[in-house]
């Protein structure tokens, strides 16, 4: 009984730099080596994993892992796991990196970085930071089942951010920009101009009013229509959620649970910051469709999950060498059919939400919470008056069911998104989507 | 205190690891540091998770590095690395990245050497560092009966964790420093197991190893229980008061970065010169405490080597002192605070808070409390504007307080406020002291806040 059935090793080596210029002044230069291994044995329903930074003694740590998995189960037995086989998928396209950002020497980033700060200096800032970075990995994976595979990847990616200030005022704005790129980042986007942008937003909110709060239609725009599908929807498809009863889309499969026009996928094989080409259980990565034309169609799995619903696997992944843990990759509302005028016109009079500080979710009762950066008042179907410090709040299968109408302008943006204490790379993205009636929240 | 007696299972060897800073330190002047500073810290972990009622899950890390800092003309480059023989390399790294940045007159110095450090009780426990796996396990166990002592309430997800640090710094200056701690942690997520869906949740740290893991699980059902069928709360602007998971939240967010001297100096604080205004209510009082014995933060020294200490932020309501790493000290010519923390090794430091704690006179508030609502946890504290302090966030376990009890739960409440308000409008206090992960504070009631029901 007291058999280890399966192990596996994900050894990663990286190297990283960041640059930040705060103020006009280069602040920091940091480098970072490292490497280490990460393991994890199952002995019936029982995980071992253990980690080790540095140069992994790798026999030592299976024999680790697998100790601390059979004497979890010898004290704590229960029902064995049965892990999902591989679906049959074939290798999809690496990124292409154009320029090594390793090959640019760092004097001339900081150039670059300066350069860049110096288009968010506009009148009436009075702070400004501009952030770089780059990391470069190498992930080994081999398991107990004869699968061994490796890949490399490069990420790199730029921030900035302005604080106005009139008397005790404050207002930051910020824009940001990572992605699966090498220093051909500056060129896929114009720094200057999201520096200038930023520096508006922060100076434009200073004269911004708080709306008062209450129930309204609302618009969001691509940004924060794609902080709601990663939180509030991304989160909730996440099996591991569902199967511990934390997730308000458990038994919902096969059901009507958004408006007819709503589709929601997960597509790690999109060269965008979530890619990867497998994930941390050595599965080759392909695209999920969650939800198709408001039926809840699929969670997401790793072999676990995926051995216990019947579905497919691909979506367990790691920050580092921590242990693999069910997670979004790049996650979007599919594109409708509606103009962002036509969308306007059909609410009239409501409130427009765009750019996003954040949310969270509980995804066991289907709360969420997210603040916009700004706002702006709709009145008989045009752009009027910003508004700050807005926040939107609901239910989400309340919300998903009251989406009016869906845009054709899908756009992804990168980020980071934690859970179980790891974070790693995303994209969330929709295109601009209308919501009947949504709690504001302001003064 | 040898660290081969702390990691039975490690064998590296803390004196090598001494002497291998050592030269690396000397190195750094022949390759043109005018300082430099190397600490290595190493940690072990024992994790136990458990989904639903099934214990699932062992983990054992351990994770060791160094992290470096050379100085090269007033400009400071950081390196770190997880690889032991990369040390040397790891210090040239540093130098080179300090050699393209420009000069800094603002830097003085790394802190001085340092007579004798305090050491601070209670941070420690050899019973931590003895606990067996099945100890960890009965731990975990014991959460997830407190939790099943509540009718129809089950765990989602939750664990136990102890861990064991050392930390050893070094610089050019001569100062040397090292100390160890020990945690143990518990953390229960409980919902419904049928009928209507209720969640909540409970956590608790100690670095001592009595903690009372049933009462973990058994207060995160209770309060899941008696969140069940949340009414509305209406709209309007009454008083709210917060536990201190809530409290500690919106501190964190907001006051902390607010009194970090690297916000102040950049302009980016909404407390900059305003060093012996009145910002509070002159009953509130506000203290970073790096001293505290059994603080989760507490420790002989910080980060850099600088002793500890206790620093008023707020004292009877005016605002007396930012906190400071040394650099930022120096830049403001005073002394550091003791405030210079890291992450990890691989992260240079910066200015953080330490133990964070919250004094006002204690009362029985919620009896004292006409009508108002009592949020036990809020969503989103995180976007709140750190630099204006204003805030909105979703409460969570919510109640309806009514002629001085909590009566009815509430659902979906939305909180927006001001922090720098609030401070003003603090009117309570409970007798409920709590310690969530560094902020000390009892529950605190604001006189008037903004709310939206549902």
């Amino acid at each position: 009984m007291d058999q280890v059935q399966y192990y596996d090793v994900n050894q990663i080596e990286g190297r990283s730099m960041a640059i930040i210029l705060d103020n006009g002044k280069l602040e920091t230069i940091s480098r970072n080596n490292t490497k280490g291994a990460g393991i994890r044995a199952l002995c019936g329903g029982s995980w071992g994993y253990t980690s080790v930074d540095g140069d992994a003694d790798l026999e030592a740590g299976i024999k680790n892992a697998s100790e601390l998995a059979v004497s979890m189960n010898r004290s704590t037995p229960k029902e064995k796991i049965g892990l999902g086989a591989a679906a049959k998928r074939k290798n999809g396209d690496m990124p292409v990196i154009k320029i090594n950002p390793e090959d640019i020497r760092t004097e001339d980033k900081v150039e670059l970085l300066r350069e860049i700060e110096n288009f968010a200096k506009a009148k009436g800032i009075k702070s400004t930071r501009v952030s770089y970075s780059e990391t470069i990995l190498s992930t080994k994976y081999f398991n107990s089942e004869g699968n061994e595979k490796e890949y490399q990847t490069v990420k790199s990616g730029f921030s900035i951010s302005a604080v106005a200030a009139d008397g005790g005022n404050y207002q930051a704005g910020r824009e940001s920009r990572f992605d699966i790129a090498g220093y051909e980042i500056f060129e896929k986007n114009d720094p200057y101009a999201l520096a200038r942008e930023a520096a508006n937003a922060a100076l434009e909110l200073l004269k911004a009013k708080t709306p008062k709060g209450g129930a309204f239609p609302v618009v969001l725009d691509p940004e924060l229509a794609g902080v709601f599908t990663h939180e509030a929807v991304g989160h909730a498809s996440e099996a591991d959620l569902v199967l511990q009863g934390d997730s308000v889309l458990a038994e919902k499969l096969g059901k009507q649970i958004a408006s007819p026009k709503i589709t929601v996928i997960d597509d790690p094989t999109l060269h965008e910051y979530g890619f990867y080409p497998f994930d941390a259980e050595g599965i080759l990565s392909e695209k999920t469709v969650l939800i198709k034309d408001g039926v809840l169609n699929s969670y997401l799995h790793s072999r676990e999950t995926a051995g216990i619903f019947g579905g497919e696997s691909g979506n367990a992944r790691a920050q580092g060498y921590a242990m693999p843990v069910v997670r979004m990759s790049n996650t979007y509302i599919d594109k409708g059919d509606a103009s962002f005028e036509e969308i306007l016109e059909d609410i009239k009079d409501g409130i427009y939400l765009t750019g996003s500080r954040g949310g969270q979710v509980n995804t066991g009762e289907g709360v969420f919470q997210f603040n916009a950066e700004k706002g702006y008042l709709i009145k008989n179907g045009e752009i009027t008056d910003l508004v700050r410090d807005v926040s939107l709040s609901g239910q989400t299968l309340d919300i998903l069911n009251q989406i009016r109408m869906v845009g054709k302008d899908v756009k992804l943006h990168a980020g980071h998104c934690g859970k179980a204490g790891q974070t790693v790379p995303v994209t969330d993205g929709a295109p601009h989507i209308s919501i009947s009636k949504a709690t504001v929240g302001g003064s | 205190m040898a660290a081969g007696q702390l990691f039975p299972n490690n064998v590296i060897s803390v004196e090598e690891v001494k002497a291998g800073i050592e030269k690396a330190l000397k190195l750094s002047e022949k390759w043109g540091a005018a300082e430099a500073e190397i600490v290595w810290s190493i940690g072990e972990s024992t994790a136990i998770q458990f989904k639903k009622d099934v214990i699932e899950t062992a983990k054992r890390s351990t994770n060791a590095g160094y992290g470096i800092r050379a100085v090269v003309n007033g400009a400071v480059g950081f390196a770190g690395t997880n690889i032991m023989s990369n040390l040397e390399e790891t210090m040239k790294t540093a130098i080179d990245s300090a050699k393209v940045m420009e000069a800094d007159p603002s830097f003085k110095s790394f802190p001085e050497k340092c007579g004798g450090y305090k050491p601070v009780g209670g941070v420690f426990d050899e019973k931590i560092v003895e606990m067996s796996l099945g100890e960890c396990i009965g731990c975990a166990a014991d959460m997830i009966s407190g939790v099943k002592e509540i009718k129809n309430m089950i765990p989602t997800s939750g664990g136990f964790s102890r861990s064991v640090s050392y930390f050893l710094i070094m610089n050019t200056n001569g100062l040397a420093g090292e100390k160890r701690e020990t945690t143990v942690s518990g953390f229960a997520d409980v919902t419904t197991e049928s009928g209507d869906v209720s969640t909540a949740y409970d956590y608790a740290i100690s670095k001592k190893k009595e903690l009372d893991f049933t009462a973990i699980g058994k207060n995160a059902a209770e309060l899941a229980k008696k969140s069940l069928k949340g009414i509305s709360a209406g709209a309007g602007k009454m008083p709210v008061i917060f536990h201190p998971f809530s409290f500690s939240d919106i501190l964190e967010n907001t006051l902390a970065s607010a009194v970090d001297a690297d916000n102040v100096q950049k302009g980016r604080s909404g407390l900059a010169g305003r060093i012996g205004e009145e910002i509070a209510n002159p009953d509130l009082s506000v203290i970073d405490d790096g001293t505290l014995e059994e603080g989760i933060a507490s420790g002989p020294f910080d980060d850099e080597g600088v002793p500890t200490r206790k620093t008023p932020v707020i004292r009877r309501g005016v605002l007396s002192s930012y906190l400071y790493d040394s650099y930022t000290a120096g830049k403001d010519g005073v002394k550091s605070t003791g405030n210079g923390y890291r992450h990890s090794y691989a992260a240079a430091p910066s200015v953080d808070l330490s133990n964070f704690i919250i004094e006002y006179p204690q009362s029985d508030i919620i009896a004292e409390t006409k009508k108002g609502i009592y949020i036990h946890t809020i969503i989103g504290a995180h976007t709140a504007n750190e630099i204006s302090g204003d805030f909105s966030v979703e409460g969570r376990n919510a109640f309806l307080i009514e002629h001085g009890g909590l009566t009815k739960p509430v659902k979906s409440v939305m909180i927006s406020g001001n922090v720098f308000e609030m401070l003003k409008n603090i009117d309570g206090a409970g007798k409920d002291v709590r310690n969530v992960g560094g902020v000390v504070t009892p529950s605190v009631r604001i006189s008037e806040m903004s709310v939206i029901g549902e």
